[in-house]
């Protein structure tokens, strides 16, 4: 029987970013944006590829969907590059639990206060059990300043990564 | 030497652009009718670093509208 690792999903806020408890590429990407009041701006280019990006239309008990994932988002590198381009339906992510656990951040973000936060947790995918550690950093971003269209922002920093049995 | 007319250049496509920026055409339509252009010139900016979807090669554009059919779902109430 699979050992599952009791899920953990914690907020640890965006001031141990400015402690610089955080990844540096991630406290890099919510510098930058901070700097430009969660507008875009050309200095969202270069953390494009390690983002996801989701609306922000939040449904039932699960995040927004997604309809961007960076070519080396942590998401992409975790699920690969046949899940980041399916089509014909909304994007989101393979495992369910994690679904709804990671609601919780986006709701967070959509409400205008940016989620920094630590997660653990066992991933069900592809008839794999992953048991994973990441950070997490969501934002609420809007296209331009006159926009009244938001999205959201996710960088995830893979922290620890272990495949533990086949199902 | 075989030259085409005036009209038939004006109307000519190459065949391998034609059906990527017809389905880019056709996915513009719905961007702006959901109110997503913003969306798309973000996306065509900072990714592909572009102004005009045509300036995208066609495995190039081919990719940018997979997202743009996921943004269009993602947004889709």
């Amino acid at each position: 029987m699979l050992n599952v690792t009791r899920p953990v999903f914690t907020e640890l806020g965006t001031q141990a970013i400015d402690k610089g408890l955080a990844d540096p590429q991630l406290s890099a990407f919510y510098e930058s944006m901070m700097s430009e009041s969660g507008i875009v701006t050309e200095k969202l280019r270069e953390h494009m590829p390690y983002l996801s990006l989701c609306s922000d239309q939040l449904e039932g008990f699960g995040p927004p969907p997604i309809f961007y994932v960076g070519r080396r988002s942590s998401q992409r590198l975790l699920f690969g590059d046949d899940w980041a381009l399916q089509q014909g339906q909304a994007l989101r992510t393979p495992d369910p639990d994690l679904e709804y656990a990671s609601a919780d951040g986006y709701r967070c973000a959509l409400a205008g206060r940016p989620y920094y936060g630590y997660a653990r947790t066992t991933i069900q995918f592809q008839g794999t059990s992953v048991d994973i550690a990441f950070e997490r950093l969501i934002l609420t971003l809007r296209p331009s300043q006159q926009s009244g269209r938001r999205f959201c922002a996710y960088f995830g920093v893979i922290q620890d990564l272990h495949q533990l049995q086949q199902l | 030497m075989n030259h085409l007319s005036t009209s038939t250049r004006a109307e000519y496509v190459h065949e391998h652009i034609k059906p990527v920026c017809s389905r880019a055409t056709h996915l513009k339509k719905q961007v702006d009718r959901h109110n997503l252009t913003e969306m798309w010139d973000m996306i065509l900016a900072m990714d592909y670093e572009v102004d005009n979807v045509h300036k995208l090669s066609s495995e190039t554009c081919e990719e940018f509208c997979d997202i743009i059919e996921l943004l269009i779902q993602a947004f889709k109430k």
